[in-house]
């Protein structure tokens, strides 16, 4: 199954927590992006797993490496694929 | 453009052809509906790109092509087989010799009536479409609730 679909959730991200650190709502973080508010809840949920490029995007907003704002779970990968 | 004036002209544009369908039809000139057809759908794609209030980002863009994608997949399977039958029975010769009980096989639907009937499949692609559309929205979480 492709990265981008979400569905196994191996992609964590803590958008949530730097959305409070920052005092931002969804809408006002989607608007920064470019993004939908939906999407940023979507990602939030696991829901979506946003692209490569979204992700950067995300985490140069908050300025920090991407790896702080999405970790990858190989574990629930290899435990969704059985 | 507003959004609704999008849907506004989206809809004005049907009622044209619409009626541009029925002037071919009395008419009994095709050609009038085709120009016309491919001219309104180039119109509203061309009037969609200048809607300013209507977001697009990568997960609507997900989910549009997620749906198109598998209407696409289901749709060319009904379709050729259905278009596969009415060949097989266009090109329908009787054998040589003649069989003693000659048997002409089982007119599921004439010539005449394929074109109706494609057209109806056509038609039914868009709800299909709309179908995948919800499923993958849903999937996606478009209609998620918020907690905030």
């Amino acid at each position: 199954m492709p990265a981008n679909m979400g569905n196994g959730r191996p992609m964590k991200n803590k958008i949530k927590v730097f959305r409070a650190m920052y005092d931002l709502t969804q809408e006002d973080l989607a608007q920064a992006i470019g993004v939908t508010r939906q999407t940023i809840l979507a990602i939030e949920k696991g829901k979506y797993v946003p692209s490569l490029e979204l992700a950067f995007r995300i985490a140069r907003y908050f300025k920090v490496n991407i790896e702080e704002v999405f970790t990858y779970d190989a574990e629930a990968r290899t435990v969704d694929e059985r | 453009m507003k959004k609704n004036t999008f849907y506004l002209m989206a809809g004005c544009i049907a009622l044209v052809l619409l009626a541009v369908f029925w002037y071919s039809v009395e008419v009994h000139n095709p050609l009038f509906i085709e120009i016309a057809f491919v001219v309104g759908i180039v119109g509203a794609y061309l009037a969609r790109k200048r809607v300013t209030d209507l977001i697009e980002d990568e997960r609507s863009a997900k989910i549009t092509e997620q749906a198109v994608l598998r209407t696409f997949q289901v749709f060319w399977v009904g379709f050729c087989a259905i278009s596969i039958g009415a060949v097989m029975q266009i090109l329908y010769v009787p054998q040589f010799p003649r069989e003693i009980f000659f048997t002409r096989p089982p007119e599921i639907l004439s010539p005449r009536m394929m074109g109706y009937f494609q057209l109806g499949l056509l038609c039914l692609t868009i709800f299909l479409y709309v179908g995948f559309r919800m499923y993958y929205a849903r999937k996606y979480g478009e209609w998620e609730t918020d907690e905030e």
